[in-house]
């Protein structure tokens, strides 16, 4: 099943089904490939749109900060398909009104479509999508990161279920497209959230880690239903090899805000929506 | 009895004791030398609160620099030079072997690694290429994610690299022959490790490719590494040669030892002082045994030699050695307090390492002067009468006269026949080697410390051909008014807030309220001690206090206000601005002109980079935006790369400090000079936009500070030690016209080595600086012994012409020995690989030849034209402070000496200097008067009349 699951994107945005109150005991799942489906289908074909103020500190080793803030909207094609996403950046404020913005398939040989708009230069320009292991905006967090890793990039294999999670080791197939040797994720046994991964280079080292470190269950409106979906509202990326850190902070969390198709294209990337912006 | 004989009187009596006693302190201070500890860091020359030193360590910090390892692999073969798939290989396999293998566990904290910043590490697989994609895109990848598979794999690196200024002539050569890494370390005392480690894995690869290791850690390490070494070399083997030479002229194995055993004790116990007082061997120290070691045989050798002349069968030892001990106490004394003034004077310059340098060597001397006086008397006084047997010159003299005699007799006549020649000769020589002096070019590289085969040698001259300089200086600019509000800020503030706010009036026709309010914001003046950015921070608080209690229709005007505000202050931030980032551009621009820089790298060249492929990756556009905004968002482009962090070598985060990177191709500090009277000049002959200041950080600029403390603060404790000399001189012969005749071969054969140094274009350098102090030292022992032995010869003869033929027999035979011992002995460090070991050998050998043919031609002619002047009086002044102008002398010396330190400690001007001068010398004067007119005096001036 070449479906995407971002496990990434689930710091952004989870869209998880169940509340929490619905499944007091952990499933009896054992199969890597049930799971990950699962989680791929918990974390992502909820909800169908969603919207987020994101606040990033960049720490290095110094203890020196750096700070960005966007606003960042997605919407889902349809359940289990294609995503749009629009990041409108806020600070520093002489970058406010640049706009990142991308269509992602879930097709592997189809690659994302990706813009960029610059106030400053008044230009629109496409990104190549080639490399997604690149810095997001110069943060400890890579493209990858925020837009997802399709889960057909790489082998899974279940290694170790504790009580709180599935620990799920990741093996890239094309190991040369990578900086990383693999990569274990920690997946909340009762969410279904991706609480921890870890990077390993080819020297078996832990080189790099993602963490949950606050998660909250929100409400939100699913037709006319009140539901609550834990989400991820604190996430830090640790570089032990600069000895840099990045922490995201998410607050304004609104799910199915009925976002217009056409706020995701090439027009409003000079003319910002209302909604990108406050 | 005096002080002399007293001494030499014990050391003869109680000979066993004196032997044991010495051999006892050796191996107690010996003892010490396994507490070594080792600074081989030139950057200790300075001490670390020294402000260059501060700030190239805050430089460090702030900008993440590192010391640099350069590797460079050259590629002549290949008609398409590196760019081919087997070069290209071998350059990602070096990559990754260093990324893998150049750490090692801290000895401090095993948990953490010291080696290589793998994060800062620039080669060809981890850096970034941006470019234009297909279809207008702009591209982040690696550079060379592999390495190619085809020749056509390796051609595209190739265009990318011509495609890629910010890389050329740093990571790829201009001709494309050559790939150089620049592997950053924790720590440049890692360096030599890390070059030993590269040159392992080097070995193992075949092919047409060169590899070079350079880079000033590299070689200020290695050398660290290497001096040791060689010093294991060189002094056993200049102690063999001495040896040798000794048996060649002293021909009794026994006796020769003597002078081995007081090398060894004075180079053992100062060592051992050394190290046991806790001083770190720096490369200065590890020096120590080199010059001790000829100082300490010099004494032993003259005391040697007139024993041997003196010595008969019927004589017998005891009588000989006092003898001899009695002649040479004083002179010996006075040569060894004269060279230890010499390298004490060091302690008055400004740098550690040499104080701690010249003070123990200073005491060493000392050291190796007890030893000779005490030792040798009593180990001669162990030898048994019999192992003498055919020992002394009586006895070889018998069979023949030697050359060397022979030599000595014509010189010793041609001086009193020939004196007006030999020293208008000795006058033109002078001369012309004072015109040497003033070509002397003050200049100095650790890197060539090493001799021109030397790998890293040659490394440092083959990269440097091919790339923009493996030499790194950083020049680091900052906002000279450190955000202080200029006059002309608020007005301008004003104007174009004035504007906003007449284009939001139309926009927002509804919130005229909020427009009245907004208006009179700047009327709040900044208070004086406040910022341009705190004050714009106030005006931004209130205004989002306002958007916060505003009414729905005025949230949107509010928010545009701040959003204005908030983009000013943004816009503050100094190198975002694009008419700084030009500024330095036009810096870059004419410091590659002057042609001492082969590359710059700066903040504006990754803004014109990325600006050049955002827009199209068209030339045209390679070029800094006219917005400090499209600036900021080329650079949060930058920063989408695999390497944003490396940005921040260049700029602070908050844009008010820059680094300019400067790759020179020479690391000599006349040109790193060269390079900031260059930048000297720009600032002034171009003002920038913005008041900037700027400063130097980087290991090549701080090697030109500590030379330029070195080459001063040497020449003042020259003069200083100089002057020191000339008054120990005039009180050992109560006279100052004996005194300055006996500076006059000390002077000449100064002026002549440094002459000499001049005119062969040799530069004036770190161990030339020191060297000078050694000869100081050593070039006044000739003169000493020549003209105390003189006085004592003509005090018999009462002629010169008598005496004449008496010092060029035995005294001027001991000169000639040690001449010919010291200066051949240390010949083997010519050979040595590392340069400054061969300046001490041909330092030595030129100081101990020239001081030597001086003393023995200039003294005797000198004494010839001025015998009447000299030997007038023929018993001395009783009390030396009856002689007025000899009281005079000294004092004005006194004074001279005095002002050349204060000078240098309490930073006065010389002509405040001369001032104090000019007033102390008629007090001085007015008290000598006094002094000499004193009863005592008198007594002895009708004493002497009768």
């Amino acid at each position: 099943m070449k479906t995407l699951l971002a496990f990434t994107i689930v710091f952004v945005f989870p869209w998880v089904l169940f509340a929490a109150d619905d499944s007091n005991q952990p499933q009896k799942i054992a199969d890597v490939e049930t799971i990950i489906n699962k989680a791929n289908v918990m974390a992502y074909y909820q909800g169908t749109d969603g919207k987020a103020k994101v606040t990033m500190t960049i720490t290095d080793k110094k203890g020196l900060t750096r700070n960005r803030e966007f606003i960042i909207l997605r919407k889902d094609d349809k359940d289990g398909g294609d995503q749009k996403y629009y990041v409108y950046f806020q600070r520093p404020a002489d970058v406010r009104g640049m706009v990142f913005m991308v269509h992602k398939y879930v097709a592997l040989e189809k690659d994302d479509d990706r813009w960029l708009y610059l106030p400053g230069l008044d230009l629109v320009k496409r990104i190549a999508a080639s490399d997604k292991r690149t810095s997001f905006v110069g943060s400890d967090f890579l493209y990858e990161d925020v837009s997802g890793r399709s889960l057909a990039e790489d082998a899974h294999e279940l290694i170790e279920t504790t009580d709180e999670y599935y620990v799920i080791k990741n093996v890239p197939k094309k190991p040369d497209t990578v900086e990383f040797a693999y990569y274990n994720v920690s997946i909340g046994r009762q969410t279904f959230l991706p609480m921890k991964m870890e990077f390993y280079d080819k020297n078996n080292k832990l080189y790099r880690t993602i963490e949950s470190k606050k998660v909250e269950m929100l409400e939100a409106k699913q037709g006319e239903e009140i539901v609550k979906y834990p989400t991820v509202v604190q996430s830090v990326v640790s570089d032990l090899t600069t000895g840099g850190k990045t922490e995201m902070e998410f607050s304004d969390i609104k799910y199915n805000t009925d976002l217009k198709d056409d706020l995701f294209t090439e027009r409003y990337l000079r003319r910002p929506p209302r909604e990108a912006i406050r | 009895m005096s002080f002399g004989s007293t001494i030499v009187g014990i050391s003869i009596k109680h000979n066993k004791l004196v032997i044991a006693l010495m051999i006892i302190v050796a191996l107690v201070t010996g003892a010490m030398i396994p507490l070594i500890k080792v600074d081989t860091d030139p950057e200790n020359m300075l001490s670390a609160d020294e402000p260059v030193r501060v700030f190239h360590d805050q430089t460090k910090e702030r900008f993440s620099l590192s010391d640099i390892v350069v590797v460079g692999i050259v590629n002549n073969k290949d008609p398409g030079g590196i760019f081919n798939p087997a070069s290209l290989t071998k350059v990602y396999e070096l990559t990754e072997f260093a990324k893998n293998e150049l750490k090692w566990p801290d000895k401090d904290n095993p948990e953490r690694q010291v080696g290589l910043i793998e994060a800062d590490l620039l080669a060809p697989s981890v850096v970034d290429y941006i470019s234009q994609g297909s279809s207008g895109q702009v591209n982040f990848e690696w550079f060379m994610k592999k390495p190619p598979a085809t020749q056509t794999e390796a051609l595209e690196i190739r265009d990318k690299a011509r495609n890629s200024p910010l890389l050329t002539g740093t990571i790829f050569s201009e001709d494309e022959k050559a790939v150089c890494l620049y592997l950053p370390l924790t720590s440049k005392d890692l360096s030599y490790r890390t070059y030993s480690k590269l040159r392992e894995k080097i070995e193992t690869f075949e092919g047409d490719e060169e590899y070079y290791v350079t880079g000033l850690p590299v070689a200020e390490d290695t050398f660290g590494v290497e001096m040791f070494i060689q010093m294991a070399i060189s002094a056993p083997t200049a102690m063999v040669v001495i040896f040798l030479l000794m048996l060649v002229f002293f021909r009794k194995l026994i006796l020769v030892i003597a002078p081995m055993i007081v090398a060894m004790i004075s180079v053992i116990t100062t060592m051992g002082l050394l190290i046991g007082f806790g001083f770190p061997v720096h490369i200065m120290s590890s020096m120590i045994p080199i010059f001790l070691m000829p100082i300490a045989v010099v004494d032993s050798i003259h005391i040697l030699s007139e024993f041997f002349d003196l010595y008969t069968k019927q004589k017998g030892r005891m009588k000989t050695v006092k003898e001899v001990m009695g002649n040479l106490f004083t002179p010996m004394l006075y040569t060894s307090l004269t060279s230890a003034a010499g390298f004490a004077s060091l302690a008055l310059t400004p740098i550690p390492p040499v104080q701690v340098f010249g003070l123990f060597v200073a005491a060493g001397i000392m050291i190796a002067w007890v030893c000779t006086v005490t030792f040798v008397p009593a180990y001669i006084m162990t030898i048994k009468e019999e192992s003498l047997e055919n020992f002394g010159h009586a006895a070889v003299h018998e069979e023949k006269a030697n050359w060397l005699t022979k030599v000595l007799k014509g010189t010793g006549g041609f001086t009193y026949s020939r004196a007006k020649i030999i020293l208008s000769v000795i006058a033109v020589i002078v001369m012309v080697a004072v015109y040497g002096i003033t070509q002397i070019q003050v200049n100095d590289n650790p890197v060539k410390w090493f001799s021109k085969s030397h790998p890293i040698r040659q490394a440092d001259i083959e990269l440097n051909k091919h790339f923009g300089g493996t030499y790194m200086a950083y020049l680091v600019l900052e906002d000279a008014t450190e955000g202080r509000i200029e006059q002309g800020f608020t007005d301008y503030l004003k104007q174009i807030w004035q504007k906003k706010a007449g284009e939001l009036k139309e926009q927002f026709p509804d919130a005229a309220n909020a427009i009245s309010q907004a208006e009179k914001l700047l009327e709040s003046e900044p208070s004086q001690d406040e910022t341009r950015e705190q004050y714009l921070e106030r005006i931004i608080e209130t205004v989002n206090a306002k958007l916060d209690a505003a009414k729905d229709t005025e949230i949107d005007f509010w928010y545009e206000v701040t959003d204005f505000f908030e983009k000013e202050k943004a816009a503050l931030a100094l190198f975002k601005q694009p008419q700084v980032l030009e500024y330095i551009a036009g810096l870059q621009e004419y410091l590659k002109e002057t042609g001492l820089v082969g590359k710059s790298n700066s903040v504006t060249d990754i803004v014109k980079k990325v600006h050049k492929e955002l827009i199209d990756g068209k030339p045209e556009n390679y070029k800094v935006p006219n917005s400090s905004a499209a600036v900021a968002q080329c650079l949060i482009q930058f920063q989408s790369s695999h390497k944003p962090n490396h940005l921040w070598h260049f700029v602070t985060y908050d844009y008010n400090k820059t680094n300019l990177w400067l790759q020179l191709t020479s690391g000599d500090n006349k040109d790193m000079e060269k390079v900031v009277k260059a930048v000297d000049d720009f600032f002034a002959s171009n003002t920038p936009a913005v008041p900037l200041k700027y400063n130097w950080a980087g290991l090549t600029y701080i090697n030109t500070v500590w030379q330029e403390k070195m080459v001063f603060g040497m020449l003042q404790s020259f003069l200083g030690s100089f002057i020191i000399v000339f008054i120990m001189m005039a009180v050992l012969f109560r006279s100052a016209l004996w005194g300055i005749i006996c500076m006059v071969p000390l002077t000449i054969t100064i002026v002549l080595i440094y002459g000499i140094i001049g005119l062969a274009g040799k530069d004036y350098d770190m161990p030339v600086a020191v060297l000078s102090a050694l000869t100081l030292g050593m070039a006044v022992d000739f003169a000493i012994h020549f003209l105390e032995r003189a006085r004592e010869s003509y005090n018999q003869t009462g002629s010169w012409k008598a005496s004449a033929s008496v010092m060029f027999g035995e005294p001027a035979r001991a000169i000639s020995r040690n001449v010919l011992v010291i200066a051949i002995g240390f010949l083997p460090l010519l050979l040595a690989p590392l340069v400054p070991y061969k300046t001490v050998g041909i330092f030595l050998c030129a100081i101990m030849g020239l001081s030597g043919v001086v003393t023995l031609t200039a003294l005797p002619a000198i004494i010839k034209i001025a015998e009447k002047a000299l030997f007038k009086v023929k018993a001395s002044p009783k009390s030396m402070s009856c002689n007025c102008a000899f009281c005079l002398i000294i004092s004005a010396a006194a004074v001279v000496l005095i002002s050349i330190n204060l000078h240098q400690y309490w930073k006065l001007g010389w002509i405040k200097m001369a001032l104090i001068s000019v007033i102390a010398i008629p007090i001085m004067a007015l008290a000598c008067g006094i002094m000499s007119r004193k009863k005592a005096c008198k007594n002895v001036k009708t004493e002497s009349e009768d």
